[in-house]
C-alpha cells in the first residue's frame, strides 16, 4: 500500500484523528501541544499518529491535504486544519458541534 | 522581517482593507480583512493567505505566521 492509500485508510477508518509531532502525553512541539489541548477541552476520543516516529508519513501527510504544516486534524475523513484552524473553529464552537455530528 | 512589512506584503496581495501583525521577527501573528475571503470557509482563506506568501514561505524570509483572524470587510466591521 502507498503510504497516500495508508494515511486515507487511517483518517476514514477513525472518525477523529490529529497527525503530530510527539504523542498526547508527550508532544514535542507547541502547535502540536495546543491541537491536543484543545482537543481534550472538547472531551473527543482521537487517534493521534506521531509523525516523528515515520518519516515517510511525515513527508506523505504534508502531500496528502496540499498542507505544508503539521499538527494537522481530521474529521470523518475530510481535513479540517491546522493549528490556527482548529484554535478558530474552537473558540467559536464549531469545532465543537463538527465533533458531535 | 519586521511586523510592518509583513504587514505590507499581505494589504498588498491580498487587498486587505484590514491587517494587524503583532510578532517578534520570528513568529508573526495576523488578522486580516479582505474582501477576497468572500464567500470561502475557513480553510480555504487560510489557504488563500498561505499561497499568496508562498514564497516568502519558502525561502525563510517568513518563518511561522499564524492566521489570528480572516474575515470579510463586512465581518470585520461587525466584530
Amino acid at each position: 500500500m502507498s503510504i497516500q492509500d495508508s494515511i486515507r485508510q487511517t483518517v476514514t477508518e477513525n472518525p477523529v484523528v490529529l497527525f503530530m509531532k510527539g504523542t498526547p502525553t508527550f508532544p514535542q512541539c507547541g502547535f502540536s501541544a495546543g491541537a491536543v489541548q484543545i482537543l481534550k477541552n472538547l472531551g473527543a476520543n482521537f487517534v493521534a499518529v506521531n509523525v516523528l516516529e515515520n518519516a515517510e508519513v511525515r513527508q506523505g501527510i504534508k502531500e496528502y491535504a496540499n498542507w505544508p504544516t503539521i499538527p494537522q486534524l481530521y474529521i470523518k475523513g475530510e481535513f479540517v486544519g491546522g493549528s490556527d484552524i482548529m484554535k478558530e473553529l474552537f473558540s467559536t464552537g464549531e469545532l465543537e458541534k463538527m465533533l458531535q455530528d | 522581517m519586521t511586523p510592518e512589512q509583513v504587514q505590507t506584503l499581505i494589504t498588498d496581495r491580498l487587498s486587505a482593507t484590514a491587517c494587524e501583525v503583532n510578532g517578534d521577527g520570528a513568529h508573526f501573528y495576523a488578522r486580516i480583512a479582505s474582501p477576497r475571503f468572500d464567500g470561502l470557509g475557513l480553510l480555504a482563506r487560510h489557504r488563500l493567505v498561505k499561497d499568496a506568501l508562498k514564497d516568502v514561505i519558502d525561502s525563510g524570509e517568513l518563518h511561522a505566521l499564524s492566521l489570528e483572524k480572516t474575515l470579510t470587510p463586512a465581518e470585520w466591521a461587525a466584530r
